[in-house]
């Protein structure tokens, strides 16, 4: 099936015409992005961090999930809808972009790594909320996070430069 | 020596051709120089949000500020670091810049106001010692974090505006 058709017709939309042409609109959405980017990743990675070890504001894990979680995900349905935005303007190109194609990817295994981590580790946390260093699945997932949205971050930035 | 002579200079200089020679460098730095955004962006957030009251009011606000500000400390350094390789690779485009230079100023008043505001809870506590900020220093707090926020669109700028 080609996506092309479907993507021009997106891209030919008022709303992905304006957001395109406006001059500011584009910039606006990268803006609000980034911040979103930098709640996503602040706030996950002193989860991660606490996975692999390294105390964080409070000694027990799942308070300090609990505390940030509502933040990461507020952030990141930001960063989805600005990033929607963005990729109707110019669907065409970005599905053409490998930059874009390989961080859509390391998404998906960003969420894989966080799926496996809740249904894994995170439901036995009540044996090792306080346990220092946590068990060794929960520093995989917490080491594998870290890497795999440093990623995600590093490749949204190459769309740019290719 | 006019300014334009200074670019120029600069423009002109080993290390600056390199860095644009070399394409993979700029993408690379802007990269590392978003993953400390989201460093001292997350740690600004969580512990201003905490200076303000409305994060983990359970946890000893000398505490959270501790554990964050260090991570914030280091980003700036990286950022600051990063953002020379940006400047020494393209000073036509950033040290005339406008808003490059709106956003300077706001970096230097965003972390003063961070350090004035963290300041006496980095020093030993004393004996009577509130743990609650003041309602000024919450109302600080909140600045804090708007003005981080427009640092970061100010970056985002820079690209666009001249």
């Amino acid at each position: 099936m080609d996506i092309q058709p479907l993507l021009q017709a997106v891209q030919d939309t008022s709303v992905a015409t304006f957001i395109r042409e406006s001059g500011s609109a584009f910039p606006m959405l990268e803006s609000v992005h980034v911040i979103g980017i930098a709640i996503v990743y602040g706030t996950i990675a002193v989860v991660d961090l606490r996975l692999l070890g390294v105390t964080a504001h409070r000694r027990g894990a799942l308070k300090l999930i609990q505390d940030l979680l509502p933040y990461t995900w507020v952030a990141f349905v930001t960063c989805v809808i600005t990033g929607l935005l963005m990729f109707c303007a110019n669907g065409t190109t970005y599905v053409q972009n490998t930059a874009f194609l390989f961080k859509m990817g390391l998404l998906m295994l960003a969420g894989i790594n966080m799926a496996v981590f809740h249904l894994g580790a995170f439901r036995r946390i009540a044996e090792w909320d306080t346990t220092l260093p946590p068990p060794r699945q929960a520093r995989v997932a917490g080491f594998s996070s870290l890497l795999l949205w440093a990623g995600v971050v590093f490749l949204g930035r190459w769309i740019a430069f290719l | 020596m006019s300014s334009s002579l200074i670019i120029a200079w600069i423009y002109a200089s080993p290390l600056s051709t390199a860095i644009r020679d070399i394409l993979w460098v700029i993408p690379t730095v802007q990269s590392i120089h978003i993953i400390a955004i989201t460093v001292l962006f997350g740690s600004a957030l969580i512990s201003d949000l905490r200076l303000a009251g409305v994060f983990a009011g359970d946890e000893p606000l000398r505490g959270v500020v501790r554990r964050y500000y260090p991570w914030m400390r280091n980003a700036l350094i990286v950022l600051l670091c990063t953002g020379l390789v940006m400047i020494i690779a393209e000073p036509d485009r950033v040290l005339v810049n406008s808003t490059f230079w709106l956003k300077m100023v706001l970096v230097v008043t965003a972390f003063g106001l961070t350090w004035l505001l963290r300041r006496p809870l980095l020093r030993p506590a004393g004996p009577a010692d509130q743990d609650d900020a003041s309602r000024p220093v919450k109302a600080f707090a909140w600045l804090s974090i708007g003005l981080w926020c427009v640092v970061i669109i100010c970056g985002r700028w820079i690209a666009y505006t001249i």
